[in-house]
């Protein structure tokens, strides 16, 4: 199943705010816990703080669906690689058969994890709360060149058409017989006929498209009027420049901890 | 020509359509392959094919925007690899420019050297943030050579190669012979794409 949105719709407070103080927090909370100083700390605090805002939002719940969904193979790896044949693993925790489980290990895999749901958790902050089209829209009206939030915001709109004719198209290949199963060289030879067919449709309908969009005045220079209004307030402004402000001190202080700390 | 019309003759209304329509190929093709069960995802085949359209910073720009729409819609993780799906686009343009995407051998060696050249920004992003692991099948090759006395980087790395090489090539062979079955009519408003067909 290909997702379109990881967005719940809802009216809390979390989606009230504006999408750039949502996206704000999100990109200064991954830079302070993948470059700030304290190790466990950086990356504990602002995911406690995201997960506060989840909770108080109503959205823990799906939060922690998905956390799970994507997170959990990769945690139940980091813990196996690290754990058993990390070759900083010095003290043994666990000895099982021939393979010790060693407690660096685990430390640097607890790490890793604990950073990793750190960021998801800022993020999905930002993506449930936010509409995409939104999103795009609060980037446009903060100055993001208008060819480039159509990239952005087209292929949301996109998707699902396009998901709908790879149906078609592999309906339409199994009926005339293309065979998908069976031995390596034979899905091989399927490989083209599925996907020939909805590229070359894809691409043909791009002139089209461009048509459409230069008789609509998309490359017209000058500033654009949007029909929707974002409610903005100079609380969050002053919050957002805060924010980037925080983050850079904090990246400073991070790497020059890990540059001259070592001594 | 100056910087700023290089950049305009490269981003025109055609070539914007272009990208919008090639990253929603990169997000779906991945989904009409999972049905053959082939060790490939093909979900920078969009940006090849920009690539080979448009040059290196039109497919630069359709692979770093899939990943971070994808980090949007569906899983906020692919967004950290967007430097890399960038990579790919931006070395598959270059090697289109320098003549390296004219004949199906060609597009394998190019393959090549994407698989090569993504493993050398992918591999800091996997280590440094995901402690070598991704949580797919290829963990247990990074294990086993961690396991065999190797250190996390370069076990990582032979991982990263061997995960995409056989992708890579594909992509590349895919997104070569679908340029070159384009109607010439289409081709034909991509400047850039005579590096490609003759």
């Amino acid at each position: 199943m290909i997702r379109y949105s990881l967005y719940v719709p809802g009216d809390t407070w979390l989606h009230r705010l504006h999408p750039l103080t949502k996206l704000s927090f999100s990109l200064a909370a991954a830079v302070i816990i993948f470059g700030g100083p304290g190790g466990w700390l950086a990356a504990l605090l602002p995911g406690l703080l995201a997960l506060l805002a989840l909770w108080r939002a109503g959205l823990f719940r799906q939060a922690a669906r998905t956390g799970v969904r994507l997170l959990a193979p990769v945690t139940v790896m980091l813990f196996l690689i690290h754990g058993f044949f990390s070759p900083q693993n010095q003290t043994t925790l666990l000895r099982l058969g021939p393979f010790a489980i060693g407690q660096e290990g685990v430390a640097y895999a607890g790490l890793i994890a604990v950073r990793l749901a750190a960021v998801l958790a800022g993020s999905l902050l930002l993506v449930f709360s936010t509409h995409p089209g939104e999103l795009v829209q609060a980037l446009t009206n903060a100055g993001v060149p208008h060819g480039l939030s159509y990239l952005l915001g087209s292929p949301l709109l996109l998707l699902p058409q396009m998901a709908g004719r790879v149906q078609v198209i592999q309906a339409a290949q199994q009926a005339r017989g293309l065979e998908t199963g069976g031995t390596l060289p034979r899905r091989v030879r399927a490989l083209f006929p599925l996907v020939a067919p909805l590229v070359f449709s894809a691409l043909l309908d791009v002139e089209e498209r461009s048509l459409a969009l230069e008789v609509r005045g998309f490359s017209a220079p000058g500033p654009r009027t949007s029909l929707r209004e974002q409610p903005d307030t100079p609380g969050q402004r002053v919050a957002r420049r805060a924010l980037f402000v925080l983050a850079g001190l904090l990246l400073a202080a991070g790497v020059a901890l890990r540059v001259y700390g070592r001594h | 020509m100056s910087l700023s019309q290089r950049l305009k003759a490269d981003f025109s209304t055609l070539t914007l359509a272009l990208i919008a329509v090639a990253i929603v190929l990169n997000i779906v093709l991945g989904q009409v392959v999972s049905l053959l069960k082939l060790p490939i995802f093909l979900d920078s085949i969009g940006t090849v094919i920009v690539a080979l359209l448009a040059g290196p910073w039109a497919g630069g720009l359709t692979g770093l925007l899939t990943n971070l729409i994808w980090g949007l819609i569906s899983d906020p993780v692919a967004a950290a690899f967007a430097p890399v799906a960038m990579v790919i686009g931006i070395v598959a343009g270059l090697l289109a420019k320098a003549g390296l995407f004219k004949k199906w051998w060609q597009a394998i060696i190019s393959g090549v050297i994407i698989a090569v050249v993504l493993s050398i920004i992918a591999i800091p992003i996997r280590v440094f943030m995901f402690g070598g692991v991704t949580g797919s099948g290829a963990d247990f090759i990074t294990a086993y050579l961690l396991a065999t006395g190797r250190d996390l980087f370069s076990a990582v790395l032979i991982t990263v190669i061997g995960d995409n090489i056989i992708d890579k090539v594909v992509t590349a062979l895919l997104a070569w012979a679908i340029v070159k079955g384009l109607p010439r009519r289409f081709t034909g408003r991509f400047p850039r794409a005579s590096a490609v067909i003759d």
